[in-house]
């Protein structure tokens, strides 16, 4: 449904994306996901034909965006990074606007407006003037603005940027209802939010496409040795170089807070030595506090990516 | 087609919701009304339009710039323009949808100064074709303006950038006129340029009933210049 090649995109001499490709296939809920200045906004403004890539193509629907620009945005619902409608507009007569512009008839946007508002939960903000609603419903009406024509393709920068939590749940579970029906590519620099929504995630740094892989593979394959956490009730200070000795663990680390004596334990990718660290430590008389497996988030993958550029894809 | 009539109404309905066509209209009526009330108590005065309409097209060029300073401006400030743009809209259709926004808006409150020649004609012996022509002017006049005011409020996110530059070209055309007294009045070239492209002489001949098509072709060709200007600074954007 979208299909991206070589698109690189220079402003001057400066690329704000080099060399970007993927695909995004029909019904699929994809994110977007890289540090604030890595290039996402750029990559969703030339698809969505706001301005035009300096190499490569685009296509939506496989429609051109740059040669068959007009056509390609009828295929396309779109929600810039800052919600910014016209406020002095009631929801209806704005959202009517939108759906005038789409090219929409009468009959079929009376219909399509009242689906929209109800999935999107404007119906008893209907009358509203935009300027009075909260941020939180005005979010709710740039996705409506987006969804008016029943689009192929949401494009969604930063959907959840600026709300509160509540908010931030229930514009994602919004999100999470378009699957099926539209493709989504949504962008944000916010990995819960990747890994809560989204079925595949593409991550872009610095204006290269550093990943791209389902969150759980993603975690996976970042993943080099298990990390165990183990805290004791009594340290005499022998306890990392005796853990140390367990053949099994390739390096002790004492976890920065001072007031617990707590260690992160590595050992080899795909051993579970907890039962045995379990009795050894009981064995020493240490008393133990706690011992669990740390689960790698997509946090350290993002971090891991786009610190050290570390390519797995 | 449908497109630009879908933004001109928006414009035409946004206009009316905010306070600014209301200052306008208030303006714009309220020195009309002076003038015209100034003008039939002076001893001796005629039944015409003439110096009324001549204040009409200085009033027109102070509150074109405010008219329209807000039509592409404020939209790239807010950010609007970006959503806008990326609707299957052509740039021309947005440039022309707003300018005819504006228009509409103008035409709705010249259509309030209809009772000034209607009152004329009751009391006195009205040349109405004269007045037609005089209006046409004005319309024509007022049109170009606004083109003008399209183009400054592309220009820049500012408003009040824009009305400034809107108000620096207008005094410019405005002012040319005197150019030609300045060098010799009649015959010299200079002369002749300067008073075809003065808005006070060009407006002076439709405000004494005098239809010219080279008038016409002037006001016309300022609005059509305008215009382009105004989508060629839009599609800027699409540079590669």
């Amino acid at each position: 449904m979208i299909q991206v090649e070589g698109l690189t995109k220079y402003y001057g001499p400066v690329p704000a994306i080099m060399d970007v490709s993927f695909r995004v296939e029909k019904g699929e809920i994809v994110a977007f996901l890289g540090p604030n200045g890595a290039g996402k906004t750029t990559t969703m403004r030339i698809l969505t034909g706001f301005m035009p890539a300096t190499l490569g193509t685009a296509r939506i629907a496989g429609i051109d965006v740059y040669e068959d620009s007009i056509e390609a945005r009828r295929h396309i619902g779109y929600m810039p990074e800052t919600t910014t409608l016209y406020t002095d507009m009631r929801v209806h007569q704005y959202l009517r606007y939108c759906g005038k512009l789409q090219g929409m008839r009468k009959p079929e946007l009376a219909d399509r407006l009242d689906l929209v508002m109800d999935q999107c939960g404007l119906s008893e903000r209907r009358d509203a003037i935009i300027g009075t609603l909260s941020l939180g419903f005005r979010q709710r009406v740039g996705l409506a603005q987006a969804l008016i024509h029943n689009p192929d393709v949401l494009i969604l920068d930063e959907p959840t940027v600026g709300l509160d939590p509540n908010q931030i749940m229930e514009v994602r579970q919004l999100i999470k209802n378009l699957a099926g029906q539209h493709t989504v590519m949504l962008s944000t620099h916010i990995l819960p939010e990747a890994q809560m929504t989204c079925e595949r995630v593409i991550i872009i740094n610095h204006g290269k496409i550093v990943a791209e892989d389902t969150p759980e593979n993603l975690t996976a394959q970042i993943r080099e040795v298990e990390t165990i956490v183990v805290e004791v009730a009594t340290d005499d200070g022998s306890v990392p170089r005796l853990l140390q000795d367990i053949p099994e663990v390739s390096s002790v680390r004492r976890l920065p807070d001072e007031s617990r004596n707590a260690y992160l334990v590595d050992t080899r990718l795909g051993t579970d030595i907890r039962s045995q660290i379990a009795e050894f430590v009981v064995g020493k008389g240490w008393g133990l506090l706690e011992l669990r497996p740390v689960e790698m988030s997509l946090e350290d993958v993002f971090r891991q990516l786009t610190t050290e550029e570390k390519g797995v894809a | 087609m449908r497109n630009i009539f879908t933004i001109a109404q928006r414009e035409l309905v946004s206009y009316f919701t905010s306070p600014m066509a209301y200052v306008i209209t208030v303006f714009f009526l309220f020195f009309t009304g002076l003038i015209f009330t100034f003008s039939i108590y002076q001893p001796g005065a005629q039944a015409e339009m003439r110096g009324l309409l001549g204040s009409m097209v200085f009033l027109t060029l102070m509150v074109a710039p405010f008219a329209t300073m807000s039509l592409l401006a404020q939209e790239r400030a807010t950010g609007t323009l970006e959503l806008l743009l990326t609707k299957p809209v052509r740039d021309v259709e947005v440039v022309l949808g707003k300018y005819f926004g504006a228009l509409a808006f103008y035409i709705s409150m010249l259509v309030l100064t209809l009772p000034y020649p209607l009152i004329l004609s009751k009391y006195g012996d009205l040349d109405w074709g004269a007045t037609w022509v005089g209006y046409l002017g004005l319309l024509l006049a007022a049109a170009a303006f606004l083109a003008i005011g399209v183009f400054a409020s592309s220009l820049t996110r500012s408003q009040m950038a824009s009305a400034g530059i809107c108000l620096g070209v207008f005094l410019f055309i405005w002012l040319i006129g005197w150019v030609s007294y300045l060098v010799g009045g009649e015959g010299s070239t200079l002369a002749d340029i300067a008073k075809n492209i003065s808005v006070f002489e060009v407006f002076g001949d439709f405000e004494k009933g005098i239809l010219d098509s080279k008038n016409v072709v002037y006001f016309v060709s300022l609005c059509i210049v305008s215009l382009f200007l105004a989508v060629r600074v839009l599609e800027m954007r699409r540079q590669v």
